[in-house]
């Protein structure tokens, strides 16, 4: 079977329009979190809601993809991040299968499982692209582990993971708040991890 | 599709706009591995940035290029340059020294070299961003066999985008009139935050049915070719290239591996 029918049979019509809704929403959220100045970015929310509503594929797709559009639109420094984008969505989506995401405290969980891959992925991008200063608040941290006498690599390592923490757990306990608040006629349409099993 | 506003997209009709859209990209990922990896080094990203300097030039992009480079690199380089002049772990010689605070050189060094290749890959991107209309990226897509729902996948969040924005405006009047703060403190600024994101959420995400069932009634999953209204024009010639590309990349690839 080739990859175009692979995917054909995996996706269905309501999977590619939930991937384009969430991209949207990902870019909408971002930018209204951003204007109310908190110190998350809340940019992955449609990203790990695919991922928990239609798996891992989907969700990995739907960030790999919401970093790529908003290269177009805003700034490529975005679309160097797309990887990151993407792991959130396969491990949003991983967690869900394997039973997390049906409760409050199991969502608090997922997020933290999030950030540590995240941290995976955004730190050898951060380190060898950036020199491991991306021009943020964010810098702060790293200037003040460096002056501690840290080497770049935990510097950084340290800079991601406390920037991250906050933003992927808020994100990951209002995912599952939202995805528990929609109709039932829209989550069983989906082959995904059903987080609301209660 | 329009896209005004929207994207970064920027009309005209030189030479650079009419080149295939995944020469572009092909070329994006030269730059990246020639700055970056192979050779790999400050003067290799000088060069190429100057070359996408004489590019946008020819493509008539320059100013915008120019003011978008600045925005995006200063804040960087006014992070970059203090932090590792001062921080860097390399850090050996002095080149001066203000109240007990020195200001090395391997530091400085280092950071100009990143911020030169930074700027490299950067000019490259929006060489690509700044040329190529959306649809038209989408449209080579699809005539290289990429499935159509690739395309709709790509194209859709950017028409999305304008309604959904105005949507936000009137959730967060409505919820403002219901007495909801959005400014005060992080906590208030914090708590503000699910009665203006799950109502966005949850509308855009109701509609999937209506969407879909539209796309199917239109044949969204139907097999055969589609045929798409934008042509990219295309040519041996700029096939040649891109293949060149590709592979100098992939020899630059290479290289730097095995030597």
């Amino acid at each position: 079977m080739s990859i175009n029918e692979q995917i054909k049979k995996d996706f269905t019509t309501f999977t590619w329009v939930l991937i384009a809704v969430a991209i949207a929403v990902n870019i909408v959220v971002g930018q209204l979190v951003s204007l109310l100045k908190l110190p998350i970015f809340l940019d992955s929310i449609g990203t790990v809601m695919v991922g928990v509503l239609a798996g891992p594929w989907a969700g990995g797709l739907a960030g790999l993809l919401t970093n790529l559009i908003w290269g177009v639109i805003s700034s490529p420094v975005a679309a160097a991040f797309a990887p990151v984008a993407m792991v959130i969505g396969i491990v949003a989506g991983l967690c869900a299968r394997y039973g997390l995401f049906k409760t409050w405290w199991q969502a608090i969980i997922a997020g933290l499982i999030i950030t540590v891959f995240n941290a995976v992925v955004a730190v050898p991008i951060r380190l060898y692209m950036f020199g491991g200063i991306t021009g943020s608040g964010a810098d702060f941290v790293t200037a003040y582990m460096l002056a501690l006498g840290k080497d770049l690599f935990g510097s950084v390592v340290v800079t991601v993971f406390t920037s991250n923490v906050i933003d992927k757990v808020v994100t990951a306990v209002l995912a599952w708040g939202i995805i528990k608040a929609l109709p039932q006629r829209i989550t069983t349409r989906f082959s995904g991890s059903m987080p609301t099993a209660a | 599709m329009s896209s005004h506003g929207t994207t970064l997209y920027i009309e005209g009709r030189s030479r650079l706009h009419g080149c295939h859209p995944f020469g572009k990209v092909f070329f994006i990922l030269l730059v990246g591995v020639a700055a970056y990896f192979e050779p790999g080094n400050a003067a290799t990203a000088a060069t190429l940035l100057g070359l996408n300097l004489v590019l946008a030039v020819t493509g008539g992009i320059f100013p915008a290029m120019w003011k978008f480079a600045w925005r995006t690199l200063l804040p960087l380089a006014l992070f970059m340059l203090p932090i590792h002049g001062f921080l860097y772990p390399g850090n050996h010689t002095g080149l001066l020294t203000w109240q007990g605070i020195t200001l090395y050189e391997e530091g400085l060094r280092f950071g100009g070299t990143i911020l030169l290749q930074l700027a490299a890959i950067l000019a490259a991107s929006l060489l690509f961003v700044f040329t190529t209309h959306p649809a038209d990226f989408i449209a080579a897509l699809n005539k290289a066999g990429w499935p159509p729902a690739m395309a709709y996948i790509v194209g859709s969040p950017l028409l999305m985008l304008p309604a959904m924005r105005a949507r936000t405006g009137v959730i967060k009047a409505a919820q403002q009139a219901r007495g909801l703060d959005s400014g005060g403190n992080l906590l208030g600024r914090m708590r503000a935050l699910p009665p203006l994101i799950a109502p966005l959420v949850l509308g855009a995400f109701t509609e999937i049915e209506e969407r879909a069932i539209a796309l199917e009634l239109r044949g969204f999953r139907s097999p055969g070719a589609k045929t798409s209204l934008r042509m990219v024009p295309d040519s041996t010639a700029q096939r040649v290239v891109r293949r060149a590309i590709l592979a100098a990349t992939g020899f630059l690839v290479l290289h730097g591996m095995v030597w």
